[in-house]
């Protein structure tokens, strides 16, 4: 992670956007969770305004006192019912406390809120919830971020946990962030085996079912559920990208890393070890984007693997050439929508008679991701048959023209 | 070992379960659509039998823009002088 000790005053500023770290050392300090050496003037006179609006309301927090035995703490943690059905770490306060000081805010601090309920996740709650997923402190601010980033409105926080489509919330983190906590992009990037990745996807489930009660079977009436609810999070890969990061791409400063967050419902590989130009390899994609099944006005994440994105690259094809190439292919008939009984109403884009998925080239994400070899691409659908959910992305770590 | 509670939320929001109406006899239906298919049809319905058996008066149907999101605030707040009571429903 970049340090704001290793920056001048004038690295905060890139282009006409100014950014501050979160986990500041000096404001660690200031709020009393820990002593730090580090001292970074500039940013003690621009200090985060904290308003009553980002407070909760103070709220003691109940804490369990348990032998000290970890195995039995850790079915202890079953028997409170606070798992996703795997084991967790036990929240031991110390962990916590070591979660929290990645977070320059105070604990109290609300990151998200529930629409429907009115509850509402504090960095403190997360943290705990962290603890039990496995992260190691550094990972905290990605959770903060992903959070921070679903808590606003397009991204529909109540419909998209608790729908029938059983949306699974994937997390595409980009920029140095991931190198520096160790983030898989490479082989087997949708996992296992990669504790960033997995933890960080975990622990979004994890504080969704703790604090804002998205149990299965009782808020969460997810028809048949998706493997991602388990963890989804994956990081982009860039010594394979011929196109510039996504973090880059989204407007943030340079250094800055982001995450976006993504309503997916489910994971459909796209498998082609034959072809060998960009539009057979693009009208691979396209059909999987445009099946019966996963057909909607809804948004699209493809990611693209080593070996295909080489292929479309070589031949000079930009990003906006990619999406505007799958949002033109990406199509179903009219007549075939009404005959399967998925025009619903006609919210689709059309041309002509044909149907498009979503309703521009910019409602497709890409990026790169996954092992040298293989001719195994992904698209995820969007959760919702329409666009009940709109991706959001945040920077993480850091506080943008605050 | 101390563990810390990872259920606790900052707080709840208050909500109040409305009093139970003595009778429908003559009260003005209001019916707010999830926008989701068939939905509209089954509000219908129900707000017919309804006004069969009570009498009374069924509001213009509100239709909310997003099926899986709450209904905004704004749209409760203006139904509340105009209806006795609301009917919300999923046909889907």
């Amino acid at each position: 992670m970049v340090h704001a000790a290793d920056l001048s005053p004038g690295d905060l500023i890139s282009g006409k956007r100014q950014w501050q770290f979160r986990s500041d050392p000096d404001l660690i300090m200031f709020l009393g969770f820990l002593s730090h050496q580090i001292t970074v003037e500039f940013l003690s006179s621009n200090m985060i305004s904290l308003t009553s609006r980002h407070l909760a309301m103070s709220k003691a927090q109940t804490t369990h006192e348990v032998p000290d035995d970890l195995l039995a703490a850790m079915d202890y943690c079953y028997e409170q019912g606070w798992t996703d059905g795997l084991p967790v770490v036990p929240p031991e306060e110390s962990r916590v406390q070591a979660m929290l000081a990645m977070e320059g805010r105070p604990p109290e601090t609300v990151l998200a809120h529930h629409p429907a309920t009115g509850l509402k996740l504090t960095v403190h709650a997360a943290a705990v919830n962290a603890v039990m997923a496995g992260c190691l402190p550094e990972f905290f601010p990605v959770v903060v971020a992903a959070f921070e980033a679903m808590d606003r409105e397009p991204f529909n926080f109540h419909g998209s946990t608790v729908s029938t489509g059983g949306s699974g919330h994937l997390l595409i983190v980009s920029g140095p962030i991931i190198d520096e906590i160790g983030m898989n992009a490479g082989v087997n990037l949708f996992g296992p085996g990669n504790r960033a990745n997995a933890t960080i996807g975990r622990c979004i489930r994890l504080t969704l079912m703790n604090v804002f009660k998205i149990v299965p079977g009782i808020a969460d009436k997810s028809t048949q559920g998706n493997p991602g609810k388990y963890s989804f999070c994956i990081a982009e890969r860039m010594d394979k990208n011929p196109w510039p990061p996504l973090c880059e791409e989204l407007g943030f400063p340079e250094g800055v890393s982001s995450v976006t967050v993504f309503a997916g419902a489910g994971f459909c590989n796209v498998e082609n070890h034959g072809g060998n130009t960009p539009e057979v390899i693009l009208d691979t994609i396209a059909d999987a984007m445009a099946n019966y099944g996963c057909i909607s006005t809804g948004q699209s994440v493809v990611v693209f693997s080593p070996e295909h994105v080489e292929i479309v690259s070589r031949s000079g094809w930009t990003k906006a050439d990619v999406r505007e190439y799958l949002f033109e292919h990406a199509t179903q008939p009219r007549e075939v929508l009404e005959r399967i009984g998925k025009f619903e109403g006609g919210y689709y884009r059309q041309v002509g008679q044909d149907c498009h998925r979503g309703f521009s080239p910019d409602d497709i994400l890409i990026t790169v991701g996954g092992g040298d070899a293989g001719g195994h691409s992904s698209f995820i659908p969007s959760w919702s048959r329409g666009r009940g959910s709109i991706m959001q992305s945040q920077a993480i770590g850091v506080c943008i023209d605050c | 070992m101390k563990l810390i509670d990872p259920t606790v939320v900052a707080n709840t929001m208050a909500c109040v379960r409305a009093p139970v109406l003595p009778s429908l006899e003559g009260l003005t239906i209001g019916l707010l659509w999830n926008h989701k298919a068939k939905g509209d049809i089954l509000l219908t319905e129900t707000a017919a039998l309804l006004q069969k058996r009570f009498g009374g008066r069924v509001l213009p149907m509100v239709t909310k823009g997003n099926p899986s999101a709450p209904a905004p605030a704004d749209m409760l707040t203006n139904l509340t002088p105009e209806c006795d009571y609301l009917i919300t429903a999923a046909g889907d």
